[in-house]
């Protein structure tokens, strides 16, 4: 077993490579009583076109199959999972996005008997017409009621916008329509392409000891048989650099108009330690540009622009990745408009010097070591991050490494007209004051 | 878990010394009698205290300090807890021992004092463009509220289900009461809630109760105050109507559900109900989720839930608009079948299991601490889980089934697409 201490932050995280591939990591938290575990595969709603394991042909697959998938996963032949883990006292609950399907519980008790209910589910798929069939009504309802958030169509209004034939633009969830196409037999083919030991990520945090931990999983692994590790040909079109679509308007029944301004990344290539540099010093700019300390977001409130639901965040995964700036307002166009003007000022003339970025790199080490109080956060963010071969805990050191220089070079790959988009949602009868 | 200590009256030091956290957590809550006027009145003051003040008369000045003290963040927020309204003063930050940089603490107490001991004031009054904007600001967080269907639908069942009463007050008051407040009664309310609220403060990290308790009667010296006028128990009263049905543009139909029950809180049976709501709704393993979603295929998302405050029990479940009466016949079904006790001792054991699990877990985080704390307080002086877990573990199917034959059903309130509108 493998040891890594973060001696600042007083954590030791354990990890190792079992013979079937899978990775395990295991934290322990002193003075928690409760346990959070998650076990994620490497495959989200952007993985729809694929050779599926033993076969030559690549594949497409209907829209929200992925998250189709994870909801399947909790019945069995002799019943909900849901009732195993709540016997044993763990809530336990799953979640697809983009690029990961998550299986997760937290308990205060009983821990092997919960790990091991999570690896056995995750690891025996059972998918029969009838069941699919069943499912199709309760995720038709999880749509429509998705369809019934303004903020959730602003959001995915905006990466429609921004992206032209990535399948990022597809809703996680699929459409009623889509969902209908769904079968069994997809999603086995699904199952036995992505849930591989060897594409997957056990992450235990919290009241946990770790050697006997690590032993446990083990030999719940080794008592059972996989395929052979193969890599997975996943396929993805190609992708222009510039935002699909400039300027697009939804019209929706909301109370006030809502608004986002994004910008798509220049590189999104990124991986590793060099994607780490490139997001954080992306978001010490954003911060300095549009946080709660700038010229924008000061004038912006005084001049009545933005209200609290404004929002700012820079995040990027391979493949796709997308800065958004938006609130709700009575003034979408001017607030575009300014978004767009500093974005500008920033690109002709770098403002910020040292003192600026000492400061926000500040708070947003005092923002990780609060999020480091969260057993869920740690386990998300680590899982996440490993996934694009970064780590987590490299988040202080790269921080306290940044340059001024390194701000201005990450900002100027997010920032060209070409990759900006405005989305806005407007009520179709109501007259704005 | 807190040691406690008295610093007026009428005001409480609260400290739990751990090493849990990477943190330092304080929380100042001021409690009033909660009524429309109090509660527009207050949600504005904590967002003008929260803007700025005296010493950092800007919003960019007050948020450039508090990233200086690395990211510390301080907010007002305003809340209500049965008949009690409270104005919350959150604080989170570092605890200095994992930097290089010492004092943040101090600095940070300093601060804590500043945000409420001195407002940006200008001849007796707050800055005018700050309170309007503030003001303005409140009444469009409570129109927003029609933006998320579910928080909306629930709005709309307690107004009409129980008017004038403080369960339908929202936290942030009537649009009409925050459009009253002036200037000058929000200086009143300022006043009133720095002489006369009671206040309970919290702190959690690895600080120690002497210093931290001694720091903060230092710094803040609140007078003595008198006690708050007794609760005058509010009745709930049968609503006019038992059955509502309204529309918006929307696509799915939102079914929300009240019921009395008439036990809260303070009574007996509190845990009773407790168990009751988990094997009812309140769980993945409940008979609303297993019947209505994974049995009918109805709902993504349906539970219970129970406000033991005014002893009162919902059901919310998102449907389609023309499957009301059969949802609805359906989760009576299953409330009957608790009622004639077809409980299963797996429901029960799954379901205690389960509150147990949740409350220890709230006790990981500070915030929670601080939480289950200030709200137990009442029943138990020295509170631990274990007060809790034991009463869980002692109910028994009987118990269950006798308080579900308590329940009345007042409401059932749907909030329905319109027709033309949703036919896709």
């Amino acid at each position: 077993m493998n040891k890594m201490e973060f001696t600042q932050l007083e954590e030791t995280l354990y990890h190792e490579e079992l013979p079937n591939g899978l990775t395990v990591y295991i934290l322990p938290k002193r003075g928690f009583s409760k346990t959070y575990a998650t076990f994620t595969t490497k495959y989200g709603s952007i993985d729809n076109h694929f050779v599926p394991m033993g076969e030559t042909e690549a594949v497409q697959v209907p829209d929200g199959i992925a998250h189709f998938l994870e909801h399947k996963m909790f019945e069995k032949e002799e019943g909900d999972v849901f009732q195993e883990f709540s016997k044993n006292g763990a809530s336990a609950n799953a979640f697809t996005s983009f690029t990961r399907t998550a299986y997760l519980f937290s308990a205060t008790g009983r821990i092997q008997e919960n790990v091991t209910t999570l690896l056995d589910f995750v690891q025996s798929p059972y998918f029969t017409e009838q069941t699919v069939e069943k499912e199709k009504g309760i995720i038709a309802q999880e749509i429509t009621m998705y369809d019934d958030q303004p903020d959730w169509r602003l959001y995915f209004g905006m990466i429609e916008n921004l992206y032209q034939n990535h399948p990022v633009k597809i809703d996680i969830a699929g459409t009623v329509e889509s969902i209908q196409h769904i079968t069994a037999e997809h999603l086995y083919t699904c199952y036995q392409t992505f849930y591989h030991p060897s594409n997957m990520t056990l992450f235990i945090v919290g009241n946990v000891e770790p050697e006997s931990m690590m032993q446990f999983v083990k030999d719940n692994q080794e008592a059972k048989t996989f395929d052979a590790p193969a890599p997975i040909e996943r396929i993805f079109p190609d992708e222009p650099k510039q935002a699909a679509v400039q300027e697009r308007t939804l019209e929706m029944a909301v109370q006030k108009p809502k608004v986002f301004v994004g910008i798509k990344p220049e590189r999104l290539d990124l991986y590793g330690p060099e994607m780490l540099k490139h997001e954080l010093s992306a978001q010490l700019a954003y911060e300095l540009l549009f946080g709660r300390t700038s010229k924008f977001y000061h004038e912006s409130y005084e001049s009545g622009w933005i209200d609290e639901s404004y929002s700012f965040d820079y995040s990027l995964e391979s493949g796709f990745g997308y800065a958004l700036i938006g609130t709700d307002t009575n003034h979408p166009e001017t607030f575009a408009e300014e978004v767009k003007k500093t974005i500008h000022q920033a690109v002709e003339k770098w403002p910020f010097g040292q003192e600026d970025l000492d400061r926000v790199r500040r708070k947003k080490i005092g923002f990780f070591m609060r999020a480091l109080n969260s057993p869920e956060y740690i386990a998300n963010q680590f899982t996440q991050y490993a996934f694009n071969g970064m780590n987590l805990f490299d988040v202080v050191p790269v921080l306290e490494q940044i340059e001024v220089a390194d701000l201005q070079e990450a900002f100027a790959a997010v920032s060209a007209e070409s990759q900006q988009s405005v989305f806005t949602i407007k009520s179709p009868e109501k007259q704005q004051a | 878990m807190f040691e406690t200590n008295k610093i007026a009256q009428g005001v409480n030091v609260h400290v739990h010394q751990t090493t849990q956290f990477k943190t330092i957590n304080f929380s100042i809550r001021f409690k009033d009698r909660l009524t429309v006027k109090n509660a527009s009145e207050r949600a504005i003051l904590a967002n003008v205290l929260q803007h700025s003040n005296e010493i950092y008369p800007s919003h960019t000045a007050l948020r450039m300090v508090l990233d200086d003290l690395y990211g510390t963040s301080l907010y007002i927020d305003s809340t209500k807890r049965g008949d009690d309204h409270i104005v919350n003063l959150n604080v989170e930050t570092v605890n200095d021992q994992y930097l290089s940089d010492k004092g943040v603490l101090e600095k940070v107490l300093n601060l804590m004092y500043i945000a409420l001991f001195k407002p940006n004031l200008e001849n007796g009054l707050f800055k005018e463009s700050i309170f309007k904007r503030e003001q303005e600001s409140i009444v469009q967080r409570i129109e927003s509220i029609i933006d998320d269907k579910t928080r909306y639908a629930q709005q709309r069942m307690m107004e009409l289900g129980l008017p004038d009463h403080p369960a339908s007050i929202n936290s942030n008051g009537s649009i009409e009461q925050v459009k009253q407040v002036t200037n000058e009664s929000l200086v009143a309310a300022y006043k009133n809630m720095l002489e006369t609220n009671e206040v309970e403060i919290y702190v959690v990290g690895d600080v120690a109760p002497e210093v931290i308790t001694s720091h903060i009667r230092d710094y803040f010296r609140f007078s003595n105050r008198k006690q708050l006028p007794e609760k005058t128990q509010s009745q709930l009263q049968t609503p006019e109507q038992s059955r509502v049905l309204e529309y918006e543009d929307m696509k799915q139909g939102k079914l929300h559900m009240m019921f009395f029950t008439p036990v809260t809180f303070r009574d007996e049976d509190f845990p009773v109900m407790q168990v009751l709501n988990g094997v009812f709704g309140g769980y993945a393993h409940s008979k609303l989720f297993a019947n209505i979603r994974e049995k009918e295929s109805m709902a993504y998302y349906v539970s219970s839930s129970y406000a033991s405050q005014f002893g009162l029990m919902f059901v919310l479940a998102g449907i389609d608009r023309k499957l009301e009466e059969k949802a609805v016949s359906l989760i009576l079904d299953q409330l009957n079948e608790i009622k004639q006790g077809h409980i299963t001792d797996t429901e029960v054991e799954q379901t205690k299991a389960l509150l147990s699990n949740q409350l220890k877990e709230a006790l990981d985080s500070a915030r929670g601490q601080i939480d289950i704390y200030d709200q137990y307080m009442e029943l138990a002086e020295d509170f631990e889980p274990a007060y809790l877990i034991e009463r869980w573990e002692k109910v028994t199917k009987e118990q269950i089934a006798q308080a579900a034959k308590n329940m009345s059903l007042q409401l059932t309130y749907f909030l329905s697409g319109k027709e033309d509108a949703s036919d896709e």
